[in-house]
């Protein structure tokens, strides 16, 4: 595959990650074209956040290759991934506590721009798009759970990477918060916006992803459109066991 | 980042220029306006007691401590490495210039900064293997480093004269900063002390400054965006050794004399300017000083008033002092003032 003419932005090649025994992520491949929005989908314990650890340089695979814009990343620090256009958030949202809002955006922008001026209105532009600005000088520890993950994807998207990795941001959002989460994601897609998302709510899924892909006890056990995956009898069979109809899955 | 969404960063980017200034972060004048006032407050009761050589004794070694726990602060405090070792760098500083001065003549004026720039480079050397600690197992390899200096310090006798020490000859003249008066001692003082809290304020809104909170926050987060977090650590640490270090040579020629047990005190050196800072207010730029004010003028207090009581009756007193502040005032003197003000604001509001 050469590398000037390849459309992925993100390849990943047969990679697997090994804890002794364990097989918590086995010989998966994904590939993510620019401007995609692409979910993993799996029961718990399926490796999927262990997957986008060894995306992010935070655990380095036993094997397999991952490349970003065709460049071969597998080796490289988090720190030299983010600035090679890679941006996450944890599934355990970390804002930096003791900063207000704008200023953990800051941390973001000062990757690209080195003054405190042009990083500060970077920041607030940041903000503004996610919907956090009049909450800009609220110390992040005194956010709601729901402007914490807003405030991670916002330090995330000050990066202005080229794909970024959402690790359940809207898990312990309730209905009306998980709307709005949406309504920005659908907002950023517009705007050209790629991203990978692990996500377990199967109806938030079918809102705004472009393909699905499911994994189950480290292997990737089925991808496509979200209707053809809730339709999958081996996604049913992964996420409710034997004797369930493709139907009830629908539904979730 | 793509094309499509350039223009629109921009735009919004205007409209948030405009609100900048009620964002929580200080504008550049009003730094330097809270500076300036902060530092003729530090100043005035140089001017008050200006005939009084015990109380200028006070003052100049305030401004010292002052100085040096701001530049703790730096990598203990904005960086959370909390370092106890920061007495070899204050040993490198005195004995490297004191020696320089003794054995070849050379002016401090001339051997300070490249005393300070040697103890960076020992700074990094030592604190690359080091970083790999987190927490208390940082703070404890740390501390042993200080007993290695120690050990090192008393063996070598042909550069620090062992156990004996050195002995600086007076020679008034501002050329060997060795002054007859002690308001002299005091001006010099304050000046270091002035400079290390500029350095702190240019740090702090600066994108080091931002990148050694993010990495006290959350290494993990840090690196997410992009920060090399060993290399930040490294450049708080040499920055604050570096600091530390022209301390340590005023120290050593405002005493004349440094020996071992002196310099490398844990209680009066490596940890005292850990404990200033963490009374007067952590990670804070006013805090160390604030600290410094408080604690040192008192422990003299202390010493004179009690030492002859009760043996050890003054660091009794001074133990359980600080045993109160940690249990009650746990971001410091500028912590608990933060919440005053806010506790007095939220009564105002109340009162409306």
């Amino acid at each position: 595959m050469s590398t000037a003419n390849n459309p992925d932005l993100l390849a990943v090649t047969g990679v697997s990650k090994h804890f002794l025994g364990l097989r918590a992520v086995d010989d998966v491949s994904l590939q993510v074209r620019k401007g995609e929005i692409v979910s993993i989908i799996g029961p718990n314990g399926a490796g999927k956040t262990t997957f986008f650890n060894l995306l992010t340089g935070q655990l380095a695979p036993t094997s397999g290759e991952v490349r970003l814009r065709g460049q071969l990343i597998n080796k490289l620090a988090p720190h030299n991934r983010a600035q090679l256009g890679m941006g996450r958030t944890f599934q355990i949202a970390k804002p930096l506590i003791a900063l207000n809002a704008l200023e953990n955006v800051m941390i973001g922008a000062f990757m690209r721009h080195r003054g405190l001026s042009t990083a500060r209105d970077k920041a607030m532009a940041v903000l503004e798009k996610v919907g956090l600005a009049h909450q800009a000088r609220v110390r992040a520890g005194d956010l709601t759970l729901s402007e914490r993950r807003r405030l991670e994807v916002a330090r995330a998207l000050a990066l202005e990477p080229e794909i970024v990795l959402l690790d359940e941001v809207m898990a312990g959002l309730n209905q009306s918060e998980v709307g709005q989460a949406i309504e920005l994601l659908q907002g950023l897609h517009a705007e050209g916006f790629t991203f990978l998302i692990i996500e377990h709510n199967l109806k938030v899924v079918r809102a705004f992803s472009d393909r699905v892909v499911v994994l189950d006890r480290g292997r990737l056990i089925a991808e496509g459109t979200a209707d053809q995956i809730l339709n999958s009898p081996e996604v049913v069979k992964a996420y409710l066991g034997d004797g369930h109809q493709a139907v009830e899955l629908g539904t979730l | 980042m793509n094309k499509t969404e350039q223009p629109n960063l921009r735009t919004s980017a205007a409209a948030g220029a405009g609100s900048a200034a009620d964002t929580g972060i200080e504008s550049g004048n009003r730094a330097l306006f809270k500076y300036l006032g902060g530092m003729a407050l530090a100043f005035l009761p140089f001017v008050l007691l200006v005939d009084d050589a015990h109380w200028l004794n006070i003052i100049a070694f305030t401004y010292l401590m002052g100085g040096l726990a701001a530049s703790w602060n730096i990598i203990g405090g904005f960086g959370g490495q909390f370092s106890l070792g920061h007495g070899v760098f204050f040993g490198i500083g005195a004995y490297l210039a004191a020696r320089l001065y003794v054995a070849y003549d050379l002016s401090p004026w001339i051997t300070i900064i490249p005393c300070a720039l040697f103890a960076a480079l020992v700074a990094v050397l030592i604190s690359w293997p080091t970083f790999r600690l987190r927490g208390p197992f940082f703070a404890i390899a740390t501390l042993a480093f200080n007993e290695v200096a120690f050990v090192i310090a008393n063996h070598f006798e042909s550069v620090t004269g062992g156990p004996r020490g050195i002995m600086i000859p007076f020679k008034a003249g501002f050329a060997n900063m060795i002054f007859r008066e002690r308001w002299q001692y005091a001006v010099l003082m304050f000046v270091f002390l002035a400079l290390v809290i500029a350095i702190t304020i240019v740090l702090r809104r600066s994108r080091l400054g931002y990148y050694l909170l993010a990495v006290r926050e959350d290494e993990d987060a840090a690196r997410a965006s992009g920060i090399n977090v060993l290399s930040v650590k490294l450049q708080g640490m040499a920055l604050s050794a570096g600091l530390t270090a022209m301390g340590g040579t005023l120290f050593a020629m405002y005493l004349r004399f440094i020996d071992p047990p002196t310099i490398f005190n844990l209680q009066e050196v490596g940890v005292k300017f850990a404990l200033l800072s963490l009374i007067g207010g952590v990670g804070t730029v006013a805090g160390p000083l604030l600290g410094a004010a408080l604690i040192i003028p008192f422990e003299n207090f202390l010493r004179a008033e009690l030492a002859n009581a009760l043996p050890g009756m003054n660091l009794a007193v001074l133990g359980l002092l600080m045993v109160l502040a940690a249990l009650f005032m746990k971001r410091g003197v500028v912590g608990a003032w933060r919440d005053l003000l806010i506790w007095f604001k939220s009564r105002k509001g109340a009162g409306k």
